[in-house]
C-alpha cells in the first residue's frame, strides 16, 4: 500500500537493522532506482555539508549511508520486495525516486516526489532541497562565507544548519564498521573524544588513517605522513602527538582527543575561538593540527605563562605554508585568559 | 607498508621472548613506523612494548635511573635531570619537535635510524640499508653527512641529540636478554661503519633495553649542549657538543666532550679532553681542546665546513659553562 508522506508529519522508519536510527540528527533520504559511491560524491558531500545532514540512498545496488565526510557504507542490499515494502512507506513506487529532507525531530521538512525519476542527479535534487529550507528558514544574521567556512574548519566540523543535530553526536554515532573490515584484521577498541570504538584494523594501519576513514573524524589532517608537519596532532592521554606515525592498535587504551571532541557541543573550546577571533589561519589545513598542538603546549605550561619566543618554539611542531603564524602565536596568547 | 604481525608485550620477559631478526620493538613508533611506510624497514614482526612498565625516572644505585620507555619529555623535564644532568635536558630539547619528543622513549632514541637521505629513499646505493650496494652519498650530495668516523663505504650521520649527551655523562645501558641482564657503558654501544655499515650497535636481535643509568659523576652537573642547524628549531644538527668538565682550584678536573652531527657515531673527543685535564682554562686552551677533537675529520667534498663548525661548538659550549661558573662563583673561579 502507498501513501504520501506529508511536510510536517513524522517521517517514517526505515526499519533496517543494519541502520543506526539516529533520531537526533538531521537526515536525507533519498530513493533513486541505481546509485553508487563516487556518483557526483564531490557535489553530494558539499549539498550534505551545507545542511549538516546525513543521507540514506535507498537504491537497488543497495542501502548506502554517509555523512558529509565519511566514505559510503553499504549498510543493507534490499531484495526489490524488500525494496518496494521501504519505498511504499514513503510513498515512492514503480518508477518513482524521491528526496526527502527529515530533521533532527524526525519531522519531514522537505518532500520531493518525482514519479519520472529525479531530473539532473542527486545532488541537484538536495541542492535544490537545501535552497527550498533556505527559503523556508533563513534566520536572520547568518554568517557569511567566510565565516561559515572558518567555522567549519575550527571545529572540523560541517556548520550544522538544521538545529538541534550537535557535531559532537554526529561524530560519535557508530560507524558501521564491520562492514568495512578486513577478515585478518585486528581487533582493537579505541577511546575517541570520550567514547570507546571496537573496530577491525589492518595493523599497518596509523591512527590518522583509522579516524579519518574509518571513523569519519576528517578535522584530524594528513599532510606529510611522515612527523614533520604536525597537521595531524592529536592528545594521546592529554599529550600532543602525531596520528601518523602511530599505529592504531598501539592507541589502544589511551584517551584519544581530536578536534572535533574540544568543543562542548555548540560552545567551542577557547583555543578555537582565538583562532576565529584572532584569524589564526590562511587556508586552513594546518589548523587542527595547529590547535591540538596549543592546547596540548598550555597543558604541558600548567599555570605559567609563556612569552611569546617560547609560544614560537613550544609550536615548532607544526608548519603553516600560508605563513599565519604571527596570527597563530597572537591567538594562542590570547586564549588564556578565562580559560577553565 | 609491507604486513606484519603485531604483538603486545605484556612483560619484558614476553618482548624478549618474541623478538628475532626480523622482529622489531615499537614504543614511539617515531622511527620505525616512518621507516615502514618507506619500506626501508620491513620487519615481519613488530612487538609492541609501549605498555611496559619500564617508563620510571628513579634513584639507581649509581645515580638516576631512566627507564628505556620514559618519554623524551618527560626525561627533559625531570627537576633531577635539569638540575643534575642539564646537558641531557638542553640535549633533549633541542631535537625533534614537541610531539615527537612526546612519543619517542629513551631506547628508540638510542638506536634510531640515520637520517641520510640515500639510507631512506629505499632505492640508492646504500651499504646500510642493502649491504653490498655501495655509497651513493660518498661521491653523491653528502652537506649532512660525518666527517668523523666515516669509511669508503658509510659516511652516515648518526642522528641523536640524546646520545651525545649520555656519552659525556658515561651512561650504562641495561639491556635484558634471554638469559640475563647485561650492561654496556654508552661508549661501548655504537658501532664505526668500516666494512658493515648495517651493524649499527652492540645490542642484539634479542635484546631489550631495560633502563640506562646516569652516574653521580663530578662534571655531570656542570655541563652544557649547545647545538648549530640549518634554522633555530626541528632540525638535525649540523655539528652539536656536549661538554662535561669540574674545575678544581682554577683547573680543569675531569672532563668530557663529545660531538653530534659530525660523527657515524655519537662521537667522544678523548684527545680533546686529555688536551683540558689539569690545565687553567683559556682562550688558548679551548683553542687547543677543540682542534683535537677534530683531529682525524675527513670531510669532503660538501662537508668540509662541519670541521670549523664543529670546533667552534665546542668551544661556545666550553666558554658558556665558564660563563655560567663565574656567574655561580661571583666572577672568582677564573
Amino acid at each position: 500500500m502507498t501513501h504520501a508522506v506529508a511536510v510536517g508529519a513524522r517521517a517514517p522508519d526505515l526499519a533496517l537493522p543494519a541502520l543506526v536510527e539516529t533520531a537526533d540528527c538531521p537526515r536525507v533520504i533519498a530513493f533513486v532506482h541505481r546509485w553508487h559511491p563516487g556518483a557526483d560524491g564531490a557535489a553530494l558531500r558539499a549539498e550534505l555539508r551545507g545542511l549538516g545532514a546525513e543521507l540514506v540512498v535507498v537504491s537497488g545496488t543497495g542501502v548506502w549511508a554517509f555523512g558529509p565526510d565519511d566514505h559510503a557504507e553499504r549498510v543493507a542490499l534490499l531484495s526489490p520486495r524488500q525494496l518496494a515494502t521501504v519505498g511504499a512507506r514513503f510513498g515512492v513506487s514503480g518508477r518513482g525516486e524521491a528526496v526527502f529532507v527529515v530533521d533532527e525531530h524526525g519531522l519531514v521538512r522537505i518532500a520531493h516526489r518525482s514519479d519520472a525519476g529525479l531530473a539532473g542527479g542527486l545532488a541537484d535534487a538536495i541542492a535544490a532541497a537545501a535552497q527550498a529550507m533556505l527559503a523556508d528558514s533563513a534566520p536572520a544574521g547568518m554568517l557569511d562565507r567566510r565565516e561559515w567556512n572558518l567555522a567549519a574548519l575550527v571545529s572540523g566540523f560541517a556548520f550544522v544548519f538544521l538545529t538541534g543535530c550537535k557535531p559532537r553526536d554526529r561524530a560519535q554515532r557508530e560507524a558501521p564498521v564491520e562492514a568495512a573490515a578486513l577478515p585478518e584484521g585486528l581487533a582493537i577498541e579505541l577511546d575517541v573524544n570520550g567514547k570507546v570504538r571496537a573496530l577491525r584494523v589492518d595493523p599497518r594501519a596509523s591512527l590518522l588513517d583509522t579516524l579519518r576513514e574509518r571513523l569519519g573524524l576528517t578535522g584530524t589532517k594528513k599532510g606529510c605522513d611522515m612527523g614533520q608537519c604536525g597537521a595531524c596532532t592529536v592528545l594521546l592521554d592529554g599529550e600532543r602527538m602525531l596520528s601518523c606515525l602511530t599505529l592504531a592498535a598501539m592507541a589502544q587504551g589511551k584517551k584519544i582527543v581530536t578536534i572535533e571532541g574540544l568543543a562542548q557541543g555548540d560552545e567551542l573550546h577557547p583555543m578555537q575561538r582565538a583562532f576565529v577571533e584572532r584569524d589564526g589561519l590562511q587556508c586552513g589545513y594546518c589548523t587542527p593540527g595547529q590547535i591540538m598542538s596549543a592546547v596540548g603546549m598550555l597543558a604541558e605550561a600548567g599555570d605559567r605563562q609563556l612569552t611569546d619566543a617560547e609560544v614560537r618554539h613550544g609550536m615548532s611542531g607544526n608548519l603553516c605554508r600560508c605563513g599565519a603564524y604571527p596570527n597563530i602565536v597572537a591567538a594562542i596568547q590570547s586564549s588564556r585568559p578565562g580559560r577553565p | 607498508m609491507q604486513p606484519f604481525t603485531y604483538v603486545r608485550a605484556r612483560t619484558v620477559d614476553e618482548a624478549v621472548a618474541a623478538a628475532g631478526s626480523d622482529t622489531r620493538f615499537v614504543a614511539g613508533g617515531t622511527t620505525l613506523v616512518d621507516l615502514m611506510r618507506l619500506e626501508v624497514m620491513t620487519p615481519r614482526t613488530i612487538v609492541d612494548i609501549s605498555g611496559l612498565p619500564l617508563d620510571a625516572i628513579e634513584e639507581g644505585p649509581t645515580g638516576l635511573r631512566v627507564g628505556a620507555l620514559a618519554r623524551n619529555s618527560a626525561v627533559a623535564r625531570d627537576p633531577r635531570v635539569r638540575a643534575r644532568y642539564p646537558v641531557l635536558a638542553q640535549a633533549l630539547e633541542s631535537g625533534a619537535s614537541p610531539q615527537l619528543r612526546n612519543m619517542a622513549t629513551v631506547g628508540g632514541n638510542l638506536l634510531q635510524r640515520t637520517r641520510c637521505s640515500y639510507f631512506r629513499d629505499g632505492v640508492s646505493a646504500c651499504n646500510k640499508r642493502a649491504p653490498g650496494t655501495g655509497c651513493a652519498a660518498f661521491d653523491g650530495y653528502h652537506r649532512m653527512h660525518a666527517v668523523l668516523g666515516g669509511s669508503e663505504h658509510c659516511i652516515a650521520a648518526h642522528p641523536s641529540d640524546m646520545a651525545v649527551a649520555l656519552l659525556a655523562l658515561d651512561a650504562i645501558v641495561h639491556v635484558r636478554g634471554p638469559l640475563a641482564t647485561r650492561t654496556v657503558p654508552i661508549a661501548d654501544l655504537f658501532l664505526l661503519p668500516k666494512d658493515t655499515p648495517h651493524v649499527e650497535h652492540t645490542i642484539g636481535a634479542n635484546e631489550l633495553i631495560v633502563h640506562v643509568d646516569l652516574p653521580a659523576t663530578p662534571f655531570a652537573a656542570h655541563s652544557r649542549y649547545v647545538k648549530v642547524r640549518d634554522r633555530s628549531e626541528f632540525a638535525f644538527a649540523l655539528a652539536s657538543a656536549a661538554v662535561a668538565f669540574e674545575l678544581r682550584s682554577g683547573r680543569v678536573g675531569e672532563a668530557r666532550i663529545a660531538l653530534g652531527g659530525v660523527g657515524t657515531r655519537p662521537w667522544r673527543a678523548r684527545e680533546a679532553e686529555a688536551v683540558l685535564a689539569g690545565q687553567p682554562p683559556s682562550p688558548e686552551l679551548v683553542k687547543k681542546a677543540s682542534a683535537a677533537a677534530l683531529e682525524g675529520a675527513r670531510p669532503r667534498k660538501d662537508n668540509a665546513f662541519k670541521v670549523e663548525l664543529a670546533r667552534r661548538t665546542v668551544a661556545r659550549a666550553f666558554e658558556e659553562l665558564l660563563v655560567a661558573q663565574d656567574a655561580k662563583d661571583g666572577g672568582g673561579a677564573r
